[in-house]
């Protein structure tokens, strides 16, 4: 017997909704990119499986964490971060598969992934680590050394090695996605520390009372909005640019 | 994004957790913490005044230094006579001021309704601080005898309603002015992304504190950015380390000149507070500077400056 046969949905609860949906979401996303994977120039067809994948793992473990979630009612903090481990990186890897014809050298990725890493295990040890009850010093400072990391591809992503090869694509379409990826980061990334904040000690969960509850909220709808928005985006630059290839 | 915006939601970022941490943090904390911040680097973006002002009139530096003095001399009476409409006229001036400076490299050109929208964009900010700090305005004015006179300008439900009203007019203006196809909607999303962390930034810092950041961060070094960018263009300065050197006497001369007053104060030859003295000062230098950079502004679009220059860089 699987669990999702003895527990239900319990009306009030939008953290269990956004987990299923979320993972519904990641899922069909998956599977759309995995087919229109075929339809995409030859050049675009590993940023699009890169995509499929991102959203493909990110089902996986919300599969499970939906299940844990509602066994439990706790956060599912560690599988949580597991995906973010394997997602995140997987996304600067497509920052640097963009640019890669405008010549992104490989050393872009491997640092854009190290400060994401970076960013992933301060967060998981501020988070996982937290003492019982919360302790703001301990959130405050493993958040800060986390930003650090956030605010490396920030920066390559706006103004860096990412922004000046986009620049120098003389690609349009490549220009404005990895603009819109740049966006992405900046607002959409930006949703992941009000869900920490939320977290007993940090300072949303003290200074507004939002509950630790919200962690998971802010988290699933950040997921659904980064990876499958991400991915989308990369789409759209790979089919626009099979197009105009194909009408040229 | 501009390099400033950036540098400020870094700031933010990093900073706000450690010093919303830290607790109340007292005005004169504040105000030591925040102070060489302000005299360093928020002063030099005023500094070359003379500089810009002559590059585009016929007058001598001795005569532009002389009507800049009596422009600070007119203040100062102002200040000693109605200091209540001192007080609301430095905070017009400066909204308007933080309003063209925010925008200008977005604007070909600068006409009467951008620079309402300068005004609301300012009044927006401006009076999003008083309102999100009142408590703490408050504080200070009952600590305070020489800031007692501005407790009627610091109304709640005034400042409630003017922020909101301000904040509405500042985002409609924005989306008329991308109909129009004066601002890219990226342009539109950006700068209420912007506004939004500012007001966040007062909202959660203390008061001096989340004034710091923005004024030294997206306003100074945005205009001395932008000063820069001219003075090189035009061969004035051909390094940073010349453009320092251009803004360095009249920085250590108002520093020079603060240091003395608060000395006054210190040795109870003036008796006023530390910090209603540095709002006669920043007051008095402000004044004669928004017209500076009105002019200098309205020089820059007429030989297209912004077009040539990447804009929103």
């Amino acid at each position: 017997m699987i669990l999702l046969d003895v527990l239900t949905i319990p009306k009030d609860d939008p953290i269990a909704f956004t987990f299923f949906t979320g993972y519904m979401a990641m899922l069909a996303a998956s599977i759309f990119f995995f087919f229109e994977r075929g339809r995409v120039a030859g050049k675009w067809k590993l940023s699009l499986l890169v995509s499929a994948l991102i959203t493909f793992i990110a089902a996986v473990h919300y599969y499970y964490m939906r299940d844990y979630y509602l066994a439990t009612g706790e956060n599912p903090t560690a599988l949580r971060y597991i995906d973010w481990t394997l997602t995140v990186p997987l996304m600067c890897v497509e920052f640097y598969l963009l640019t890669k014809a405008a010549g992104a050298q490989v050393g872009l990725m491997w640092r854009l992934i190290a400060a994401s890493v970076l960013m992933l295990v301060a967060g998981y040890i501020g988070e996982a680590f937290n003492p019982p009850g919360g302790d703001t010093g301990h959130s405050v400072m493993w958040g800060v050394i986390s930003t650090v990391g956030y605010v490396y591809v920030l920066y390559t992503a706006w103004f860096g090695e990412v922004a000046k090869l986009a620049e120098a694509s003389n690609s349009e379409v490549v220009k404005t996605g990895v603009r819109t990826l740049a966006w992405f980061v900046l607002v959409g990334w930006a949703i992941y520390p009000i869900g920490y904040m939320c977290m007993p000690g940090g300072w949303l969960n003290s200074a507004l009372g939002w509950s630790s509850a919200n962690v998971d909220l802010f988290y699933n709808i950040a997921d659904a909005i980064n990876k499958i928005g991400f991915g989308l985006v990369v789409y759209n630059i790979a089919i626009t640019s099979t197009n105009q290839a194909e009408t040229a | 994004m501009t390099k400033a915006i950036f540098v400020f939601i870094c700031s933010c970022l990093l900073l706000t957790p450690i010093i919303y941490n830290a607790g109340e943090v007292s005005s004169s904390f504040q105000m030591i913490c925040c102070l060489p911040f302000l005299l360093f680097l928020g002063i030099p973006h005023g500094a070359i005044d003379n500089v810009l002002y002559m590059r585009n009139n016929k007058v001598s530096n001795t005569k532009f230094i002389a009507v800049y003095l009596v422009f600070v001399g007119v203040n100062v009476v102002l200040w000693i006579l109605i200091p209540g409409i001192a007080y609301l006229l430095f905070l017009l001036l400066s909204a308007y001021h933080f309003g063209q400076s925010q925008y200008t490299h977005y604007f070909a050109r600068q006409q009467l309704p951008h620079q309402v929208f300068f005004l609301f964009w300012g009044v927006s900010v401006l009076s999003g601080m008083i309102y999100l700090n009142i408590e703490e305005i408050y504080q200070i004015m009952n600590s305070y005898e020489d800031f007692a006179v501005f407790s009627s300008l610091h109304q709640q439900d005034v400042m409630y309603w003017l922020f909101i009203v301000s904040t509405g007019l500042t985002v409609l203006s924005m989306f008329i002015f991308h109909i129009r196809k004066d601002l890219t909607l990226e342009a539109v999303f950006m700068e209420i992304l912007i506004l939004g962390l500012i007001l966040l930034c007062f909202f959660l810092m203390p008061l001096m504190i989340g004034f710091t950041l923005y004024f030294v961060i997206l306003h100074s070094f945005k205009v001395l950015r932008e000063e820069y960018n001219y003075l090189n263009s035009e061969n004035i300065v051909t390094s940073v380390k010349g453009f320092v050197k251009l803004v360095a006497p009249f920085t250590l001369l108002s520093i020079i000149g603060i240091a003395m007053l608060f000395g006054l104060i210190y040795l109870e030859i003036w008796s006023l507070s530390y910090g209603y003295m540095l709002l006669i000062v920043i007051s008095s230098i402000t004044l004669p500077h928004v017209y500076v950079m009105n002019g200098f502004y309205n020089f820059l679009f007429s030989k297209g400056f912004f077009k040539m220059s990447s804009r929103g860089q």
